[in-house]
């Protein structure tokens, strides 16, 4: 009695101090971090540590499987490559951005529009990139990755279409650095929409140009994608025991059934290693072969754009 | 005095996270620069400690999802203060298709091309020479379609 009442009294006359030193560290993070804390918070919300506390998963596996599973970019550069026009069709508007309310719709349209601003960078269209860029910087902020986000610079890079090169660097840097900070801070299921969202948008891109210009390089990739939804499909499934998830999970089913009758074979080789002008270059030697039928590609393009759309309205 | 020096050495530490943050950050954008003219994709940021004697060199691994038809280029930078200079390599499971050294030549690169012909998985292995503790960043850039 007489130890707990000297342990009271000493803590009553270092409180002050130790509240002091506290309050301290945390104005100087607060300031130095820029921390986005604008994003609407509806209600009570579960926090996101919590949500993940069901995951079987190690963090440690989680990173091993999500590196670089769909980036905002890769698709785009490809279409890009090869020579097909640019279209506004192909992306979606940023005017849903006010009723995206919840973390996971915020995280998922995050992806959506990051992978929308890629396509837009590609083509050098910067008068419509500062839409995509106020949106993206919205739904970051919402869900506590803003400070990632360099708004300003990126919207004066925009406004001079000499700088694309920085703000192509800039905008991808922008959403690995996302990425990293929600893995770091035991926020994987919000990194798994954004990057899910990436896919989707990604594979919805690929799908429509194809219907517009069919090509056999882009019906590979397309087919292809079936290697990267069982990835994407194998983390999801970890935050199962979310509603949202479920629902998410069963439109990603409907696009992992056509992709069955998708076959991706592998035909053996050496590497080959060549240095030219001092330049070092390495031909794989395995190639694969995709075998998609154009039925089962009509379907997958079909779903994935009644999936995204779905989506998009989730 | 005894809070000014707490005070102080809290707010040195504070600062001093946020410098080493600003440097990696500028690394990272100075190696995706060198890479050439080429799309940045991905950073692999790593900071390892010295091996112990006899052992196998510290290694950062991370795994990567590659698409078939694209050369991607795989550069590495160490760090200005760094003991150990990295080297980055990349696998196909066990097999080693690429790396910045080859220490049959002792020749280093900057950067190697990989033209890449099967989607899949693949992993990049940054360690640094002799096992010596350094930091360094990998930068998986998009070079064109094949």
């Amino acid at each position: 009695m007489h130890s707990l009442f000297l342990f009271n009294k000493n803590i009553l006359r270092i409180m002050p101090k130790v509240f002091v030193y506290l309050m301290i560290i945390l104005a100087f993070v607060a300031v130095s971090c820029k921390s986005g804390g604008q994003g609407k918070d509806a209600g009570l919300e579960i926090p996101d540590s919590v949500l993940n506390a069901g995951v079987e998963i190690s963090e440690e596996v989680m990173q091993d499987i999500v590196q670089n599973i769909s980036s905002p970019v890769e698709m785009a550069a490809m279409i890009k490559d090869l020579g097909v026009p640019y279209s506004n069709k192909y992306i979606s508007t940023t005017d849903r951005v006010g009723n995206l309310t919840t973390s996971f719709q915020q995280a998922l349209n995050l992806g959506f529009y990051a992978a929308d601003l890629g396509y837009l960078n590609m083509y050098n269209k910067t008068s419509a990139v500062v839409d995509y860029l106020t949106a993206i910087k919205t739904l970051s902020d919402a869900i506590k990755v803003g400070q990632f986000f360099d708004f300003t610079t990126l919207k004066r890079l925009a406004t001079n279409s000499k700088n694309l090169d920085s703000l192509m660097y800039i905008s991808v840097h922008s959403f690995n650095q996302m990425d990293k900070y929600l893995h770091s801070n035991n926020r994987t299921n919000l990194s798994a929409l954004m990057v899910t969202g990436v896919w989707i948008e990604g594979l919805y891109l690929g799908t429509q140009v194809y219907k517009a210009t069919p090509n056999k390089d882009l019906a590979d990739r397309i087919g292809e994608q079936k290697l990267t939804l069982e990835q994407l499909m194998l983390i999801l499934e970890k935050y199962r025991q979310d509603k949202q998830y479920i629902k998410l999970l069963d439109e990603l089913q409907l696009l992992k059934e056509l992709f069955k009758s998708v076959e991706i074979f592998v035909e053996k080789g050496e590497p080959q290693m060549i240095e030219v002008d001092g330049m070092l270059s390495i031909v794989q030697g395995d190639k694969s072969i995709i075998k998609i039928s154009p039925e089962v590609l009509n379907n997958i393009i079909n779903t994935t754009e009644q999936v995204r759309n779905r989506l998009i309205s989730f | 005095m005894k809070k000014f020096i707490i005070i102080f050495a809290i707010l040195t530490f504070v600062a001093s996270v946020f410098t080493q943050a600003q440097d990696v950050s500028q690394l990272t954008a100075q190696c995706a620069a060198n890479a050439g003219d080429v799309m940045y994709l991905k950073d692999f940021v790593v900071k390892l400690d010295q091996g112990t004697p006899g052992g196998a060199p510290p290694t950062a691994r991370f795994a990567l999802l590659l698409s078939k038809s694209v050369v991607y280029r795989f550069s590495i930078c160490s760090a200005p203060n760094s003991d150990g200079e990295a080297v980055l390599q990349l696998f196909d499971m066990n097999t080693l298709l690429g790396s910045t050294f080859i220490s049959a030549t002792g020749k280093d690169f900057p950067f190697f091309d990989f033209k890449c012909q099967k989607t899949g998985v693949y992993h990049v292995f940054i360690s640094f020479k002799e096992g010596k503790a350094g930091e360094g960043v990998g930068i998986m850039s998009y070079v064109k379609k094949l």
